[in-house]
């Protein structure tokens, strides 16, 4: 029982780091049309620049986020722009930002190598550390990744339903044209969008920097499920992606705990393929956008 | 008068044979450089470790044509990205061979993409060294020469090895739980083959009266390692032999160091040795495999000296982290590839496939590993090279055998310890 418990709450915890990387996923497919395979890369890139601003000055990952988020919120906003004035969206942005995902690849490999990196554990000695409820631990970062996925995708949610700039852009995910006629300028708010999709890859680079071993090609052990965790939380629904983040990382866990972790990846894209036939928009559906 | 006359004719004698001398290396690569062909995993989940075997080979190959490289020839080393796949692999040896025409061969990193290599090097009769390759029991193609030497029956070997070394300590674990990697070569290490006779980690433990508490296999590219560390702790045997490769080791350790949970002894079959080390006391007293370490007598090696001076610059150019700029197993096996096939070539006196091959069988080849022998009744391989290492007070030093022990060093292990 005690192992059950404790892999629950693992599951659940590694569910925050699924749904904070595909909250910018989502928003990107579900509002823009982008399927924006660059936005893993641009997660590494960041958990890449967070390795190197804390090895460097030996201070707390967490303070490079000063320099990242900006940076990146530029970043985004630049790869959206580039988006936008050559009209790519659908499958085409598919191919497109295949190119840009080795690009950044390629730019990580030049930079670190593709030798293993990791921050020392005298820098975040907290990576190894845990909060304990009786018997169980919650491991300290991945409580700070499901807090910060909390936060980012409750907070999109009531930015894109509460406020008029969300409205606005979800107007444009249901029909540009008349969202324009009604004085929408959709080409700022794709920016800003950008801007944001930078953002979230910025902060969910920075505990992948805490919590993993980086190489350049890492994000290849996250495309496939963050791809389930998008579908299956409906596209464009940030609190559906943390949702759905949470059931996957549960399901995988206790796959793993019980029957074997060999076996987690068919238990994630069984569970996809049951939704996809079942609730086609996504456990969640596209509540954000529709 | 005439004196003088003998000694400036005697003078400029020395002066002329030092001037051809010096440049006798540059003379001598005179000529269409020789073409060694290869691939490696630039990029994919082996582009870690298989860095390592580039710089090692871009080092060697410097210094070979720096030498006066083969043959009075210089060498050319073409090196393809196989992309860490196997296929990929396959499908660039055949365009090295059929379309570039590449002289010679050097294998890829990894088991799969050596055995994939390796049928198509067969195919053409083409000698075939290698560095890293573990399913002993698949290779019969007779000019394949591994440099990493661990015997035809590592799954037997190999862990025997290392249960002497924790025998040796007099207080050896009575439970054991294995928790390995689903590639080939780690479950054959872990669970044995089909083909010969019954060994890997679980059953040669039972053999020695070790009771197997747990038993867990998982897939490259597993992201949460928490439920897996639970399960550990949970069995909480007296030894933990995992089978990993890369960064596996570090992703259980520290899961299992966030539920406070320190075994009492672990193994980490192929580890990138850096980041283990970057963990400092967490882990402290881990064990692995080695076929070569910084220290005597494998520096005593034929070629050993150097090839730690040269690694060592080359790695540091490279960008790789300090950790990496040692030479351990990984760069030992790269270098002895290459030391094969050089000797062959020299030893056979020409690029001639059989010739060469047939050289190697019959001379073996001093490297900085030690003596290579190739038995074809052991499908090229010999003796069981394996040592055991140790991270001993934030290095790795070599515990087991003890004649090839660093000065003082012994295992260090407790079944009893708290």
């Amino acid at each position: 029982m005690q192992l059950f418990i404790q892999s629950l709450l693992s599951g659940i915890l590694i569910g925050g780091l699924y749904g904070i990387i595909a909250v910018g996923m989502t928003l990107n497919w579900g509002i823009m049309r982008v399927i924006n395979l660059a936005h893993f890369s641009l997660t590494f890139l960041a958990a890449y620049i967070t390795y190197q601003f804390s090895t460097v000055t030996g201070a707390d990952p967490f303070l490079s986020l000063f320099i990242t988020l900006p940076l990146f919120f530029v970043i985004g906003l630049v790869m959206q722009w580039f988006f936008e004035t050559f009209q790519i969206e659908g499958f085409v942005s598919l191919l497109v930002t295949f190119g840009l995902f080795a690009i950044f690849e390629s730019i990580m490999r030049e930079i670190w190598t593709a030798d293993l990196r990791t921050l020392p554990l005298d820098i975040v000695p907290y990576r190894v550390e845990s909060f304990w409820i009786g018997p169980y631990a919650l491991r300290k970062p991945q409580v700070g990744v499901f807090v910060a996925a909390i936060i980012v995708s409750a907070a999109t949610w009531v930015f894109l339903n509460r406020t008029y700039i969300g409205k606005a852009l979800r107007a444009i995910s249901q029909d540009r044209v008349v969202a324009g006629a009604f004085g929408v300028n959709h080409r700022q708010l794709a920016l800003l969008l950008g801007g944001m999709m930078g953002v979230y890859a910025a902060i969910a680079g920075a505990f992948i920097a805490v919590l993993f071993v980086l190489r350049p090609d890492g994000t290849v052990d996250f495309i496939g499920v963050i791809f389930a965790v998008v579908m299956l939380g409906g596209l464009g629904n940030t609190v559906g992606a943390f949702g759905a983040g949470v059931i996957i990382g549960v399901a995988q866990s206790l796959t793993s705990a019980t029957i074997g972790p060999g076996f987690s990846p068919l238990v994630t894209f069984s569970l996809l393929i049951l939704v996809l036939l079942f609730k086609p928009e996504g456990l969640f559906g596209r509540s954000a956008t529709s | 008068m005439q004196v003088n006359n003998m000694k400036v004719k005697v003078f400029s004698l020395i002066l002329v044979l030092l001037l051809l001398l010096s440049v006798m290396p540059a003379m001598a690569q005179e000529g269409d450089p020789i073409v060694v062909g290869g691939t490696l995993s630039l990029t994919g989940f082996l582009s870690p470790t298989a860095t390592l075997h580039h710089v090692a080979g871009q080092a060697f190959v410097a210094n070979l044509n720096e030498n006066g490289g083969l043959l009075g020839r210089p060498v050319e080393w073409i090196v393809l990205d196989d992309e860490s796949s196997a296929d990929n692999a396959a499908a660039l040896y055949e365009r090295l061979i059929t379309e570039d025409e590449v002289d010679l061969l050097m294998g890829p990193y990894g088991t799969g993409n050596i055995t994939a290599a390796m049928n198509v090097a067969a195919r053409y009769g083409m000698v075939f060294p290698h560095h890293t390759a573990s399913l002993t029991y698949v290779y019969d193609y007779e000019y394949h020469f591994p440099a990493w030497h661990i015997g035809l029956n590592t799954h037997i070997t190999t862990n025997n090895i290392l249960y002497d070394a924790l025998e040796s300590t007099g207080t050896p674990p009575g439970t054991i739980a294995i928790v390995t990697n689903q590639f080939p070569g780690a479950m054959n290490l872990a669970f044995g083959n089909d083909v010969l006779e019954p060994g890997g980690a679980a059953h040669m433990a039972e053999e020695r009266g070790w009771e197997v508490v747990l038993e867990v296999e998982f897939p490259s590219g597993t992201t949460d390692y928490g439920p897996i560390a639970a399960q550990v702790r949970d069995a909480d045997p007296d030894f933990l032999w995992v089978g990993s490769l890369g960064a596996d080791g570090v992703n259980l350790i520290e899961a299992m160091e966030a539920l406070d949970y320190h075994p009492r002894g672990q193994f980490y079959l192929w580890p990138t040795p850096g980041p283990l080390l970057d963990l400092g006391e967490v882990a402290e007293g881990a064990f692995s495999v080695t076929l070569f370490e910084e220290h005597e007598p494998f520096l005593s090696n034929i070629g050993a000296i150097d090839m730690v001076e040269l690694y060592h610059a080359a790695a540091e150019e490279a960008g790789l982290p300090p950790s990496s700029q040692i030479v351990d197993v990984q760069v030992a096996a790269s270098w002895s590839a290459w030391q094969t096939l050089v000797a062959g070539v020299e030893g056979a006196g020409s690029l001639d496939q059989d010739e060469i091959g047939q050289w190697l069988l019959e001379n073996g080849v001093d490297t900085v590993i030690g003596h290579l022998a190739f038995d074809p009744e052991q499908n090229n391989f010999s003796e069981d090279l394996t040592r055991i290492k140790q991270i001993q007070d934030g290095k790795w030093v070599v515990v087991w055998p003890a004649e090839f022990a660093a000065p003082d060093a012994v295992p260090i292990y407790s079944a009893d310890a708290e």
